[in-house]
């Protein structure tokens, strides 16, 4: 390490050519045909490894596929709901409880059947367990009989929906100390071998009541960025993930695949002006500029998203025009053209800011329409988003200073200045977290302190619901209602929210991965959601 | 070795004196990595819960302090932790949920594999190549050889890996592009071939890392020799170049190289950190990269303490065989343990 530091700017400027050199050299000669792989292999280097192991109640598969396991339900590739170990839910008048009935052709891989008081253990384990799926909302799980669960909450939870998405279902005699490195489960493969910091090997399991994939065996490669590449070009993988700023080469044999996601990035503002006020650890909250309605619309308005996009994520994202853009649950009408500044310049004037002294910022009541933008500062793309929309605001007479800080710091500062944050699942729950009133202030959640009433009512009942349809119906209010109030650009405009990015990955010419899913926020492994459909086409 | 010289009460003494200092050295590591890390200002369960923030709540997030026994003050942390390493348990990895004493076992049995092919590749390479500069010092083959020791010593690590590697694995195919076995292969299938395959190329670039000091120190020992009244004299007596060379010039200039690849552990180890990371190589130096990345205070305690007993051996073992090679030592020095003292302090 501390010979990397040692060495001057000039020898990392020579090596960076150097470097470029090879691969541009590299990557002009064909490569030795592809490594022979048998067409029932499949080699993927997406990323993904779980490091403490492959337990569905300590949050593995909560993205993409648990492989080894499977869930009580699943998405679609239009992120619609589905049953796959559930024939049936229901969730009863006061939102408590939720009544599962499984099928009962299911087997885990060691041949016993998979039954309710298997699903009643997942649940009750992964509540009790400090992982990273959050069941904390159950009360408890019971089998009712034998193809028969309930689920009983602790409060109604619309969203609870997504842990009998995410849940991959565990048998309850086998599940001990050694589990996450010998999973078993009721999954489309079977664990064959892990090793950590390398791969892990899987085979097709036969006995998979659901579509079997198409490969017999499924090898995954936990490669670095560079390694990624340089496995990609060199034939040895079918898919790689990698990240737009390497996806610049053509790789014989293989194409790139551009996937939607609602990994996005956004600018949050304080909603509150500063009254001294300070949150439990005494952090400050409010800004007397962000919490003008004028400023916060004309920032929505002056800045260019496609322009963002083409410039900074060179063409691999689009606009973003709220936290959900695409999922069944996003509000269109939410949404604003953008890049209008004379419109910007329009809002300002009629809330009273002007430039009165000529320097090009304008004020109101000896205000200066000037405010902070934090990002973190190892972050390129924050960066140059964040350098980007202070560049177009300023025209419209809004002086953006824009600072990259640990996140330490933007922990510090983040009810107080503008944040340029990056949001995206599959799960409401964050839209909820990111608007509510009741989250202001906790983790990162509603760093704004952004509150109305209208919109908190809508989120409470959307998470109170127990009809999907209906919780969605809420959702959507939330973003805008019929009377156009709701968080987003065309009301209170409580984030500016900047792109989408798309999510990278070279694909062999002959693997057809079909219609991938608007990805969450993580690139990589959310690709495996469809994997049981993939498909040699040549 | 070397016990005509040293009566066994003066061995009891120096080992003992030795350990007594290793036992010093491991408190002072262990209470300061600690306390760096408490005061560090990641929050591991932040780490742990990275780009799931949005999902996941302070209830979720209880749990898992409670999981990992984060909710404890930290002196109370560090007494239970002692405690337990008092009975040769190290605690257990946040983040590969498995004892840290697997965890290190595993990691450093690969790990070994690649420092030590590298760490004979170094020293054989930049012994050879300094005796060679030496001997034709303000020659051609000097010029060449130096440059190439200054360029390496100045080279990151893990840039010359990636050269490697997209040269010899990707452009000619010759060398895989990862890990320590082959792609898709099961355990039972993986020969001893297979493992030097994958082995070579971060060896060499590991190698590159201590090749050049080992150089630069043998070519001066050599210079020097080849100065001395006793060369002056063989030579009056019409012994060849390769006669001096030979008896007279290699046994000096070997003292300081070995010292010196013995001492090197430390930064070999360091090396293997980001040779490991290119290469996908499952060993010490990418846990430790995973164990920082995620503030996980039993695993990164475990492999300080067990760095420094590898680097203070290295050491121990340099001062010994120095002293075997090099007469001069053992005379000098009354016993190990002075001895030992002044070459911890030319080393740090």
């Amino acid at each position: 390490m501390a010979r990397g530091a040692r060495s001057s700017p000039r020898w990392a400027a020579l090596a960076a050519a150097a470097a470029m050199a090879v691969v541009v050299a590299g990557c002009g000669t064909p490569t030795p045909a592809p490594a022979a792989a048998p067409p029932d292999e499949l080699r993927l280097a997406i990323g993904g490894e779980s490091e403490e192991g492959y337990d569905p109640t300590l949050g593995w598969g909560r993205y993409g596929s648990p492989l080894f396991q499977s869930t009580l339900l699943t998405r679609d590739a239009d992120l619609n709901v589905v049953p796959d170990l559930a024939t049936n839910y229901s969730v009863s008048e006061d939102g408590l409880v939720w009544t599962v009935d499984i099928r009962t052709d299911a087997r885990f891989t060691d041949g016993t059947p998979v039954t309710a008081r298997d699903v009643a253990y997942t649940f009750s384990t992964a509540a009790r367990s400090g992982g990273l799926t959050d069941v904390t909302a159950l009360q408890e799980a019971v089998a009712v009989d034998d193809d028969t669960v309930e689920l009983r909450l602790t409060a109604p939870q619309s969203t609870f929906v997504n842990r009998l998405v995410s849940l991959g279902i565990v048998p309850e005699h086998a599940h001990g100390p050694d589990y996450a490195r010998n999973p078993i489960g009721s999954g489309p493969f079977r664990f064959v071998q892990w090793d950590p910091g390398q791969q892990l090997i899987v085979e097709r399991n036969d006995d998979y009541y659901g579509q079997l994939p198409a490969f017999r065996r499924v090898v995954f490669l936990f490669t670095d960025e560079d390694a990624t590449v340089a496995a990609a070009t060199a034939g040895q993988v079918d898919v790689a993930a990698v990240p737009s700023s390497l996806a610049t080469a053509t790789i014989p044999g293989m194409r790139l695949e551009a996937v939607t996601s609602v990994d996005n990035r956004g600018i949050s503002f304080p909603t509150v002006p500063d009254t001294g006020r300070t949150d439990a650890d005494g952090r400050p909250i409010g800004n007397d500029v962000t919490s003008d309605l004028a400023i916060r619309q004309a920032v929505n308005w002056a800045v260019d998203r496609q322009a963002l996009v083409d410039g900074v994520l060179a063409g691999y994202g689009s606009p973003a025009t709220g936290p959900v853009d695409g999922l069944p649950w996003y509000e269109p009408a939410s949404a604003i053209p953008g890049n209008d500044p004379a419109r910007a310049a329009s809002i300002l004037d009629a809330a009273g800011w002007v430039d009165s002294d000529g320097d090009g910022v304008r004020e109101r009541n000896g205000v200066r329409a000037a405010f902070t933008l934090l990002y973190r500062a190892e972050d390129s793309l924050r960066q140059g988003l964040a350098l980007a929309v202070a560049d177009m605001v300023r025209p419209v007479g809004i002086d953006i200073t824009v600072s990259g800080v640990s996140w330490d710091a933007i922990t510090n500062r983040l009810h107080a200045d503008a944040v340029v944050f990056g949001w995206g699942s599959h799960d409401p729950t964050e839209m909820y977290n990111l608007y509510s009133s009741r989250q202001a202030g906790i983790e990162f959640w509603n760093p704004g302190y952004y509150s109305n009433p209208t919109v908190d009512a809508h989120l409470d009942a959307a998470m109170a619901a127990t009809d999907p349809e209906v919780a969605n119906r809420h959702w959507r209010a939330a973003q805008a209602d019929e009377n156009g109030v709701g968080f987003g650009p065309a009301g209170d405009a409580a984030w500016a929210w900047l792109v989408n990015l798309q999510h990278t990955y070279y694909v062999d010419e002959c693997l057809d991965i079909g219609r991938p899913q608007i990805e969450p926020h993580g690139h990589g492994w959310p690709i495996t959601a469809g994997i049981t459909g993939w498909r040699w086409t040549c | 070795m070397a016990l005509d010289l040293l009566s066994p009460v003066r061995v009891i003494s120096a080992v003992g004196g030795r350990v007594l200092r290793l036992a010093l050295l491991l408190a002072t590591v262990a209470v300061a990595s600690f306390v760096l890390m408490v005061n560090s200002p990641v929050d591991p369960v932040s780490a742990y819960v990275g780009a799931d923030v949005a999902v996941i709540g302070p209830e979720q997030r209880a749990l898992i302090a409670e999981r990992w026994g984060l909710d404890d003050p930290p002196l109370e942390r560090f007494g239970a932790w002692l405690g337990n390493l008092l009975q040769g348990d190290l605690g257990h990895s946040l983040t590969f949920n498995q004892p840290v004493t697997e965890v290190i076992a595993q990691r450093f049995l690969t790990s070994l594999a690649l420092m030590s092919a590298a760490w004979l590749l170094s020293g054989l390479i930049g012994f050879a190549l300094g005796v060679l500069a030496g001997v034709q010092r303000g020659r051609a083959a000097d010029r060449v050889v130096t440059w190439w020791a200054y360029t390496l010593a100045s080279a990151p690590t893990f840039w010359v890996g990636l050269l490697l590697l997209y040269v010899f694995s990707v452009r000619l195919g010759w060398t895989p592009v990862c890990c320590a076995v082959p792609v898709g292969v099961t355990a039972d299938e993986v020969g001893l071939l297979d493992r030097i395959h994958h082995l070579l190329l971060p060896a060499v670039t590991l190698s590159i890392v201590g090749v050049a000091p080992v150089v630069l120190h043998t070519r001066h020992a050599v210079v020097e020799a080849l100065e001395s009244d006793y060369v002056a004299f063989a030579r009056a007596q019409g012994e060849s170049t390769a006669g001096v060379v030979l008896h007279r010039v290699l046994r000096n200039a070997a003292a300081p190289a070995l010292l010196l690849q013995f001492s090197s552990w430390g930064e070999l180890f360091g090396g293997s950190v980001l040779a490991e990371q290119v290469f996908s190589y499952p060993g010490l130096g990418a846990a430790t990269t995973a164990a920082a990345l995620g503030q996980d205070v039993p695993l990164l305690l475990g492999i300080a303490l067990f760095t420094t007993v590898f680097v203070f051996v290295g050491n121990a073992i340099g001062d010994l065989v120095h002293a075997q090679v090099d007469p001069r030592i053992r005379r000098v020095g009354a016993s190990w343990r002075s001895r030992g003292r002044a070459t911890a302090e030319e080393v740090a």
